[in-house]
């Protein structure tokens, strides 16, 4: 990304953070055991593959922040802020890309994309499994373990596709790496 | 859909100051966890609860409760299995259910997540989601940090508008009419209509970039500043008022 437009990194960071709202609260799939997991995880690894660390920071743990607070859940807000920020963080990390000099990002490689996912799958559902230990006793947060990795991993799956659907569909995204 | 959590009502705790409101919900928050006595914890979820019911209304002081019920339902269930190397306290025929300290630890976990659940609800009810901006400023948010909070808002509406037309656009073209065929079709349609929506918002990118800039944030150098928090009353008192609430609650329910 072009360095000198301080400008471009908000407008990023704040559209991200309202798409991932929006994906937390609207956007649900329905599973076969009659319930449904949100899409928060696709937006975070999304933005983890093809904005960089600090985007997939900042929207992963303001966007779910503000999608907890929002849906009557704002005790919890603290706690997705902190584990969704490490989760966008970590799996932009491993899964990081060479910027070259002109400011475009090439594609990170599949198999980094698939690792970064897993670690952000582990972070995710072992972040809520301490949280809810501490909040509710850890035998109770257990349950929620299989959930939680069933959520993460969809969004992995459905971030990488998307990822790459989305560079190919809208090419300038190449430029708002940092 | 609805980006603001504040609801209309009554009382004194929508003239206390949102600053020192933030900080005896988070210190609140913080004693629950200390050795203090699951009375105390409950007297302190029964204070929140009154004061939600006549802010608000049966209706609405209740809905917090009903989403942290399969929540309480999981640690009744769960939470005896961890403690069982103690006096029975609950049996049926031969089989211990539960033991004294299973039942102990359960009614403190209850207790402490019935007061979270109020004390942080009672905040995001009676208090502005543009004080509670300031509130986070006053507390050190940086200039930028605000912004992207609030364009995340004002971009919240456009966002969910425009994915349910790309949605709407998106099922218009479905073939299958039988019921396992569509919730079939459903999940596979999720992805262009993921992809569709992520490009109309990432095009709307440049040109926030472009509004941000002509408004004078090109260099990072901010040409507005957020307003100050106004509050009834000198904010010593409100400040004062909220540490003899916190330290009364500890003095009194300390083990």
């Amino acid at each position: 990304m072009n360095e000198s437009r301080p400008a471009m990194k908000i407008a990023l960071v704040s559209v991200l953070t309202a798409v991932t709202v929006v994906f937390t609260l609207l956007v649900r799939v329905p599973t076969p055991i009659k319930g449904y997991i949100s899409l928060c995880d696709v937006v975070i690894v999304f933005s983890a593959y093809l904005f960089g660390p600090w985007t997939a920071l900042l929207s992963g743990g303001l966007g779910t922040g503000i999608a907890d607070i929002i849906g009557g859940y704002a005790q919890w807000a603290p706690l997705s802020f902190v584990i969704h920020a490490l989760q966008g963080l970590l799996i932009a990390l491993i899964a990081h890309r060479k910027t070259e000099e002109d400011g475009t990002a090439d594609t990170a490689s599949l198999g980094a994309m698939i690792i970064g996912g897993i670690i952000g799958m582990i972070v995710m559902a072992g972040g809520y499994y301490v949280a809810g230990g501490i909040l509710y006793g850890f035998q109770a947060a257990l349950v929620e373990i299989p959930l939680n990795l069933m959520q993460s991993g969809v969004g992995v799956v459905l971030g990488i596709a998307v990822a790459k659907s989305v560079s190919k569909a809208y090419p300038p995204v190449r430029n708002l790496y940092w | 859909m609805i980006s603001s959590t504040y609801v209309a009502g009554k009382g004194l705790i929508y003239h206390f100051d949102a600053r020192s409101k933030l900080l005896l919900t988070l210190v609140l928050c913080i004693e629950v966890f200390l050795p203090v006595s699951p009375t105390g914890i409950y007297l302190l979820s029964l204070i929140s609860f009154l004061i939600a019911l006549y802010a608000t209304g049966m209706k609405q002081a209740l809905s917090p409760l009903k989403t942290i019920l399969p929540l309480i339902i999981m640690m009744v269930l769960f939470t005896p299995f961890t403690y069982t190397d103690a006096p029975a306290a609950i049996t049926a025929g031969n089989v211990q259910l539960a033991t004294t300290e299973a039942l102990y630890h359960l009614n403190l976990l209850i207790a402490r997540f019935i007061a979270i659940t109020y004390m942080a609800t009672l905040f995001v009810w009676t208090t502005t989601m543009s004080d509670i901006m300031l509130t986070f400023q006053w507390y050190g948010l940086p200039y930028s940090g605000a912004l992207v909070i609030t364009l995340a808002f004002r971009f919240i509406p456009f966002i969910a508008d425009s994915f349910k037309m790309i949605s709407d656009a998106h099922s218009l073209r479905r073939v299958s009419s039988d019921t396992k065929g569509r919730r079939r079709s459903r999940i596979f349609d999720i992805l262009p209509t993921i992809s569709s929506a992520l490009v109309f918002a990432l095009k709307s990118i440049p040109n926030l970039a472009a509004t941000l800039e002509h408004r004078g944030y090109s260099t990072g150098h901010r040409r507005t500043r957020y307003r100050t928090l106004r509050t009834k009353g000198p904010l010593f008192t409100h400040f004062l008022i909220c540490v003899i609430i916190a330290t009364s609650f500890y003095l009194l329910f300390s083990l």
